[in-house]
């Protein structure tokens, strides 16, 4: 028997030990670095070379551990010798130095490091961007702090031209990124290199988006085929903050806690009141010329709400003419087979469901160092409660980045824990149905059914056409214990040997110790139209290791006005994966306490036990010469090869070459001091990537068996015995992937600084892609050999242009790009899409179109009449007022033949607006994320339009449905007859563009004259993300996150983009912020 | 480079690093990490049980497996053999399984459709490619290792995949007719499609030797196993279906005279979950169901049926299809004389579009397979309780009418039922017999008529129609203490009296009059084959085969028959508004419908240079 009980308490026993050792940890550090002093008082202003105050500039006395952080009006105060030297420096601006010389009032004016100047991370080393001749994107950190969230990586796509990023709203739930398009039909995700060392997960969420201090997207195959593998989908590149602050020991706060809503719910649409659904019903019934029934409503003239909906045989005493129980004898109820349900004049769902819910993410660090050392140490603990019920993701992480000088010797590391926790919501967006998570057809139950039955268990459609919806309620409350833990160890240590002055050598070595674990319990539902009774648990572990090892040795020498940057290297890695799931059903008590999986605790006979593991090991060495020519000319070139364990012998290895020009415009003597032009390269870059991402050991045949698909009774004895199949053909010719690009971009600092545009257009193919086409069924069901044979073609152009002024700067960033599939495997055209829904597939990959394109009939409005049904082409259950097909194919008659492509989810533009101003005390910054063109299939409809399995329909369902005075109505006519109209069509097909602000933050810099306790450098803000959207489209949350699906290729979700089958939706969140450093 | 002069050794150790990581460039460290994990490969199966192992695989597909489709690939066919024929509708509500809706109304033609038949033509080749498979592995096997095997065994091993192979091809030409045929040898999986007679031609060359090489009885003594009498006895099905009743008679007889099957004692001994009446002797060949064998989920336990129980006011919960039609319980009416009043009133019987309710009331006489082939208000329903399609054992009346399934449901005291799976209590242990002596007998029966014999068959007919009167369903009991209440509460003598199956005319009977007359002769040809017809019908009832007698006895009858029972047959039609009003949906049924059109996905998948090599058929 289940009751609603309490939620969680706050913390867990592990995030609240982490908690305190951060605390404590905090407190030593803070209350050893002080120190005293009898030197002068020194205060000062800094400023831009326009006049702007400049915040954070640290002020230093040299020689000395003494320092000071500007704050918002760009002042600071400390104390120093008065003949001391003062250095200001600060990210992105010329070092500033200055002897005090005696003066109390020291300002200091700090001139931008011009953009080309800027030295960015790149593969294995860092660069002037000047030297860049690839397409690489740094990421504006402090935009992407703006974002609430586990994940760094939802922040990117309004900020990062050419990447798009798709996420639900679910607390720590898997962001999908892609750069510039999708150019496999699998595992598109991009490379992320954090620290120097690969990382193969694409679940960023173990990362502290507080420890990062700089992203940097290499989009093109000049900047990123030095990481040749792996590379074809792009890298980024993450650096933790490891450099630390020279001087005593300097604390940061940052603690935001806020307030979450979904951005829109389904009582914004559906149906609430008990009543007006009838009217559907009825509607449906009389035009189909059937009998309305009466078993809830009673008279379909005059229906009332029924004041049971279900009572068990024996417990109605009186009943009405319509068999209806007007009261019952509570005392026949039982739990769970003699359930009494009361009847609901609407229940509010959604409500039921989602409510607003409480984040907080709370960060500490400490840095110091001094010319011989660095060091950051940093905490966080980030709670997010889930907008739906029982939902709740915790996320604790703990990092240590170290780095040593000794003379020629550098080493350090970098090395963090992070450890997660969560219960409920949809983290992961299911592949299947879809429909029976807490929010799919569940949230569809119709108004009239009551959250609980009489006695406080949960109720449901146990009754006369009321659907087989799960309560909602029900199925979160049974979830609430299902934990997901995520455990992981990951970091690197490093060693730098400066050789000579121009020869250095380095090595890296990494690693990932991760480890993942599940914990389901599966309740009984007695209150459903179908119910079940039996309780069982399942539960998985996960362990995975990674390693990896690099060793560069790097050469830079200057000859007059030629300079050459010279570097080789190796690199070597493995990853080791095994996991164990097993399951028990029929448990004989639910107590949370006794979900084990033990003969004694449920049907030992029940249970099942599964593993298996996988290998996978990665071989390079690579190479990279630079040269550069009076800051000119600059040239590039690079080769690497890499050899793959999941490719066949022979085929191994792949060779990766790239190459790219610059040439900096304006130091050419024809452009110099030209007004317009301040500084401008040119850059072209060509280049091969390699993808090997399919599940390993694909080279083999391999056989395989499974109780329940081969295992066979064959002596009739209800014992089975061991059979087997293929489970998989092998491709003993498995090659690389390859994906060749070619870009063309420009870098441009207009009118002294005023404007920065960068402006690049692409042209990636991919060539012998790595897939499985679906095979004809004669070949069998055993998972299609992956074959090297596709082609997919991406074109596109990202840009940039920023303004900066005194007192606002603005940035606008676009991109565009079109995905055609070229060939897929030499002998078919197309394979459909991963997902059936229930009726059908509505994704089809077909050459000369986008990958995941939808598919179906071209519906042409309604029939008129019984001659508009008579002239049109024959089409089965043809009548008024049913939808329309068009005969694309013109014989006369609608068959499967005139199904086509109907859609695409691809976006024909992408844009993101990020603005900042700042006056006095305050500063204001907001960010827009907007996609044009791109179309999502709303199979919800399927429900609340066609409201397949009496689910909930839409409010304006009843008044803009088809009939002869509304020919051109919004939806076909109600009809319970009609199984036509809902065949997968362009009627689902919608526009799925929005505008959305994704966030505005205002900001206060506290003065020490406002406030006595808090430190100078301190600052209050309040933040609201996602107010305002603007869409067209009718169902949920436009920004659908992408379907989690594995195929027999590995992850296949960019074949299945756009499809709305019932997703968390993104939340509104408001916050309020605090940062201080002291 | 002080640092490189100082410390000499760190320098060294550091650039040997360097070198040694280079050296890792050797085979062994992308060549370890190759192997598939958790995987068998060929060579490990390469070896006798390895060839027994693939066999046992290709007799899984019998019906759906946890790797292909839902409820298309059904070892009863119950989609296409008996909702696509006058035995059932598809049942439940409006909108659940959409394909099945326009299986039922001829819309073939449609995506929902298209996505069932995808379902069977899959679940037919993959049965073709396990038992090939089975096939290559064995010649391999006996060619390595001589030793292996036995000649008997390696004869037996063919014999029963070859017959796999007959069998799942003769599955996809009942559907779809112009077929590609495939044997072990074959790597072009992208074949343009045999003429249906070619495909014929083909199974049964492949049943003849199978005859040769399977011995008399079932290899290990293991009943799941095709032996030389269950090939000839399927050959014998073959050449009826194909029109050849000369070459029939002959076979059947020998099956007949010489076979070692039986009709069982007592109707209610045929479909069960008894474990001591499986594979009794009507048995010729059943898929082996088996409930609570380890398996996790329930799937061996008749996957492909589980939609088909009673709704949630029974024991069992869901799902409410393949609910009986009127016109098929109509059927069950008799004369005077017991024999079936469909022959003898042809424009009358199917006159009633009444609930037709068991009870005291009720004495209009039946036979009794009725009541082990449809659950019925006022009967009760095996031994589970008193059948309430008010109650909730019916998902929608208004939709799918007030009958229910039986044959496939477990009884209570046979333990067959399933304690895992989703719905367990619709998955069971009981066999799906895919041919039994009685369903050869009338085939043989058939066979006489059409080469005159009818003395043969009414004596065929007549010994079905004596075993059809041996029992009747008794009281049984209810699934629980409240069910068990409500039984005795409507028939008192049933709180003494829980025996689920009783004679005809027992005392404890209160809801119906049984009755099964015997043939005095078959006056002429014509009657004889109607009456072996109708007889057909009454005992395969519900069991997938009634759509592919339809057909196979020519367009005209299939098409008089069919548009028949929608339009007005008997007295009655199933598009009124009394009845299912639904179906005055569905297309008639013409030449077209002589085939089911082959799944779109697999014309498509054909394609070679942009030709489809399989041919669409005709109509479609």
């Amino acid at each position: 028997m289940e009751k609603v009980l309490g939620t969680h308490s706050f913390l867990n026993g592990g995030s609240r030990w982490l908690l305190a050792a951060g605390a404590s940890l905090l407190f030593t550090l803070v209350f050893s670095g002080r120190a005293l002093s009898q030197d002068i008082a020194v205060s000062g202003t800094v400023t831009s070379t326009v006049g702007a105050p400049i915040s954070g500039v640290t002020v230093r006395v040299q020689g000395t551990d003494t320092r000071a952080v500007t704050n918002a009006s760009g002042k600071y105060f400390l104390r120093a010798p008065a003949d001391a030297v003062l250095t200001f420096s600060y990210v992105g601006q010329r070092q500033v130095q200055t002897t005090i010389a005696g003066r109390n009032t020291v300002d200091a004016t700090m001139a931008q490091i011009p953009y080309l100047e800027e030295v960015v991370v790149t593969a294995y080393t860092e660069q002037r961007r000047g030297d860049i001749t690839g397409a690489v994107s740094s990421v504006n950190v402090a935009a992407a702090e703006r974002q609430t969230g586990a994940s760094v990586l939802k922040a990117l796509d309004a900020t990062v031209p050419g990447i798009t990023v798709t996420g639900s709203g679910s607390p720590g739930s898997r962001s999908t990124v892609r750069i510039r398009g999708i150019s496999s039909f699998q595992n598109n995700d991009p490379l992320y290199i954090i620290d120097g060392t690969p990382v193969q997960d694409s679940y960023i969420n173990f990362l502290n988006p507080n420890d990062i201090t700089s992203i940097q997207v290499l989009k093109d195959a000049s900047a990123a085929s030095i990481y040749g593998s792996r590379a074809s989908n792009g890298v980024i590149l993450i650096e933790t903050n490891r450099k630390g602050v020279a001087g005593p020991p300097r604390t940061t706060l940052r603690v935001r806690t806020g307030v979450a809503s979904p951005v829109r719910g389904y009582d914004d649409f559906l149906i609430e009141n008990s009543a007006d659904y009838f009217q559907v019903v009825k509607q449906s019934y009389l035009n189909a010329g059937q009998a309305v029934p009466t078993a809830v409503y009673g008279d379909l003239n005059n229906p009332t709400v029924p004041n049971y909906i279900f009572a068990a045989s024996g417990a109605a005493t009186s009943v009405d003419p319509y068999g209806r129980p007007i009261t019952v004898d509570a005392t026949k109820y039982s739990f769970p087979n003699s359930l009494i349900m009361p009847g609901s004049t609407g229940t509010n769902w959604w409500k039921a469901v989602f409510s607003p819910a409480g984040v907080g993410d709370y960060n500490a660090d400490v840095a110091g160092g001094s010319d011989d050392n660095a060091y950051r140490v940093s905490f966080n603990y980030f709670n997010q409660t889930g907008t739906a019920i029982y939902n709740d993701y915790r996320r604790g992480s703990v990092r240590v980045n170290t780095q040593f000088n000794r003379s020629k010797l550098t080493f350090g590391e970098n090395m963090a824990l992070s450890v997660d926790r969560s219960y409920g919501g949809i983290p992961n967006d299911p592949g299947g149905y879809a429909e029976d998570n807490i929010i799919g057809k569940s949230v569809l139950m119709q108004p009239v059914i009551p959250v609980f039955d009489i006695n406080g268990n949960f109720a449901g459609g146990k009754c006369c056409g009321l659907g087989n919806q799960f309560n909602p309620v029900h199925v979160a409350f049974a979830a609430k214990d299902n934990l997901t833990k995520n455990n992981r160890a990951f970091g690197n240590g490093f060693v730098g040997l400066e050789i000579t002055p121009s020869l250095t050598f380095k090595t890296n070595a990494g690693f990932t110790v991760y480890q993942n674990s599940f914990n389901g319990f599966n309740t009984a539902f007695p209150e459903n139209a179908e119910a079940t009774f039996t309780y069982g648990i399942n539960e998985s572990d996960f362990q995975s290791t990674d390693w990896n090892v690099s060793n560069t040795l790097r050469y830079i020498k200057t000859l007059n006005r030629n300079s050459f940057d010279f570097l080789v290297g190796q690199e070597a890695g493995a990853n080791n994966n095994r996991s164990i799931s097993a399951s028990m059903s029929n448990l004989l008590s639910t107590d949370l306490n006794s979900r084990y999986i033990q003969d004694a605790l449920g049907d030992a006979s029940t249970k099942n036990v599964f593993s298996s593991g996988g290998k996978s090991a990665l071989l390079s060495v690579f190479g990279k010469a630079d040269y550069n020519f009076a800051d000119k000319y600059v040239a590039s070139a690079t080769v690497r090869r890499d050899g793959s364990s999941r490719l066949a012998p022979g085929h191994q290895w792949g060779t990766f070459p790239a190459y790219g020009l610059g040439w900096r415009l304006t130091n050419e003597p024809f452009l110099s001091n030209n007004r317009i032009l301040t500084d401008v390269m040119l850059r072209y870059g060509w280049g091969v990537t390699g993808n090997q991402l399919i599940p390993p050991g694909r080279i083999v045949s391999v056989f395989g068996g499974d109780r329940g698909d081969t295992f066979y009774d064959i002596s009739g004895t209800n014992a089975i015995v061991p059979g087997y199949r293929q489970s998989l053909q092998g491709n003993p010719d498995l090659k690389w992937e390859e994906n060749k690009s070619s870009n063309v971009g420009a870098d441009m600092v207009l009118l002294n600084g005023m404007f920065n545009v960068v402006v690049d257009v692409y042209k990636r193919a991919t060539n012998n892609l790595l897939f499985a086409p679906q095979a004809p069924a004669t070949a069998g069901v055993a998972a299609p050999p992956i074959v090297n044979i596709g082609k997919m073609r991406n074109t596109g152009i990202d840009f940039s242009i920023g303004h900066q002024a005194a007192a606002w700067n603005v940035t606008f960033n676009g991109s565009h790009y079109k995905n055609e599939i070229v060939s897929i495997n030499g002998v078919q055209n197309f394979f459909y899409g991963p997902i059936s829904t229930r009726y059908g597939n509505q994704v089809i990959n077909e050459v000369g179109h986008p990958i995941g394109a939808f598919y179906g009939y071209i519906a042409d409005g309604y029939f008129k009449d019984a001659a508009d049904v008579a002239a049109h082409a024959t089409q089965d259950g043809a009548a008024p007022g049913r939808l329309k097909f068009r005969d694309v194919n013109g014989d006369g008659k609608i068959t499967l033949d005139d199904r086509t492509i109907i859609g695409s989810p691809h976006p024909k533009f992408t844009g993101g607006l990020d603005l900042g101003a700042h006056r006095g005390n305050f500063d204001v910054s907001a960010t827009v994320f907007g996609t044009f063109g791109n179309k999502i299939f709303n199979v919800q409809d399927e429900f609340y339009v066609f409201r397949n399995f009496e689910t909930n329909v839409r409010k304006d369902l009843l008044a803009n449905s088809w009939t002869p005075q509304n020919l051109n109505a919004k939806y076909p006519r109600l009809d319970k007859n009609d199984l036509y109209s809902h065949a997968l069509s362009s009627f689902y097909v919608e526009d799925g563009s929005y505008i959305r602000l994704r966030n505005v933050q205002v900001g206060y810099n506290v003065r020490s004259a406002m406030s006595r306790w808090l430190p100078d450098d301190s600052r209050v803000y309040v933040q609201a993300e996602n107010m305002f959207t603007h869409t067209n489209y009718s169902g949920l949350d436009p920004a659908l996150p992408a379907a989690n699906v594995f195929g027999a290729a590995g992850d296949i979700r960019d074949q299945y983009m756009g499809v709305d089958r019932g997703s968390y939706p993104t939340n509104k969140v408001f916050s309020f912020g605090f940062t201080t450093s002291f | 480079m002080k640092i490189v002069s100082k410390h000499p050794l760190l320098v060294g150790t550091a650039l040997l690093t360097l070198a040694t990581g280079a050296l890792y460039g050797c085979k062994d460290f992308l060549s370890n990490a190759a192997a598939p994990q958790g995987t068998l490969d060929a060579g490990t199966l390469a070896n006798r049980s390895g060839v027994e192992g693939t066999l046992i695989g290709a007799y899984r597909t019998l019906d759906c497996t946890s790797a292909t489709g839902a409820w298309g690939c059904a070892a009863s066919d119950w989609v296409f053999g008996s909702v696509a024929a006058d035995d059932s509708y598809k049942g439940s509500n409006a909108t659940d399984q959409p394909p099945v809706n326009d299986i039922e109304g001829y819309h073939w033609g449609t995506p929902d459709a298209d996505s069932y038949l995808e379902q069977k033509w899959q679940i037919s080749y993959e049965g073709v490619v396990r038992a090939n498979s089975a096939l290559r592995l064995l010649k391999q096997v006996v060619t390595s290792s001589p030793g292996e095997f036995s000649v008997a065994d390696a004869n037996g091993v063919a014999g029963e995949a070859l017959f796999l192979r007959a069998h799942y091809h003769f599955e996809a030409w009942k559907m779809f007719g112009n077929i590609p045929y495939y044997r072990e040898d074959e790597t072009d999986f992208r074949k343009a499609n045999e003429t249906s007679a070619l495909v014929v031609a083909d199974i049964l060359k492949d049943l003849d030797s199978a005859i040769k090489l399977l011995p008399t009885t079932p290899r290990n003594g293991q009943k799941g196993r095709a032996s030389q009498w269950t090939a000839k006895a399927y050959k014998g099905r073959v050449q009826v279906y194909s029109g050849d009743y000369a070459g029939a008679l002959v076979t059947l007889k020998d099956v007949k005279n010489n076979g070692p099957y039986a009709l069982e004692t007592s109707y209610d001994h045929v479909w069960t979950g008894f474990a001591a009446l499986a594979n009794g002797p009507e048995t010729i060949w059943a898929f082996q169901a088996s409930a609570n064998d380890g398996e996790p989920n329930g799937n061996n336990a008749n996957f492909g049926e589980r939609l088909n129980f009673p709704y949630s006011g029974s024991h069992f919960g869901c799902c409410g299809f393949n609910q009986p039609s009127q016109n098929l319980v109509n059927f069950y009416q008799v004369d005077v004389n017991g024999l079936p009043l469909a022959l003898s009133s042809a424009a009358t019987w199917n006159a009633s579009d009444a609930n037709f309710v068991g009870g005291p009331a009720n004495v209009t006489p039946v036979d009794p397979r009725l009541d082990w082939t449809a659950g019925r208000d006022g009967v009760p329903y095996k031994d589970w309780g008193l059948y309430s399609s008010a109650g909730g054992w019916v998902r929608d009346l208004g939709n799918g009418g007030p009958y229910s399934p039986k044959k496939n449901a477990e009884e209570q005291a046979s333990g067959a039922e399933s304690k895992v799976g989703w719905q367990n209590t619709q998955l069971n242990s009981v066999n799906i017999h895919l041919f039994r002596y009685a369903d050869l007998l009338l085939l043989l029966a058939e066979a006489e008529v059409e080469t005159n014999d009818l003395a043969g068959a009414t004596a065929i007919v007549n010994s079905i129609r004596a075993r059809a009167g041996v029992t009747a369903q008794g009281c049984g009991k209810g699934s629980d203490a409240a069910t068990q209440a409500a039984l005795v509460a409507a028939y008192p003598a049933c709180a003494t009296d829980s025996r689920m199956a009783v004679p005809i005319n027992d005392p404890s009977i209160k809801w119906a009059v049984y009755k099964v007359g015997q043939y005095p002769t078959f006056t002429d040809q014509a009657y004889a084959r109607e009456a072996v017809r109708t007889e057909r019908r009454l005992e395969l009832a519900m069991e997938g085969q009634r759509f592919f007698d339809l057909r196979r006895w020519g367009l005209a009858y299939a098409a008089a028959a069919i548009n028949g029972y929608i339009n007005g047959e008997g007295g009655g039609m199933e598009k009124s508004s009394a009845r299912r009003l639904y179906k005055a949906g569905a297309e008639t049924f013409i030449a077209r419908h002589m085939f089911y059109p082959i799944p779109s996905l697999e014309v498509s998948l054909s394609t070679i240079g942009g030709t489809k090599r399989l041919a669409q058929n005709p109509g479609w």
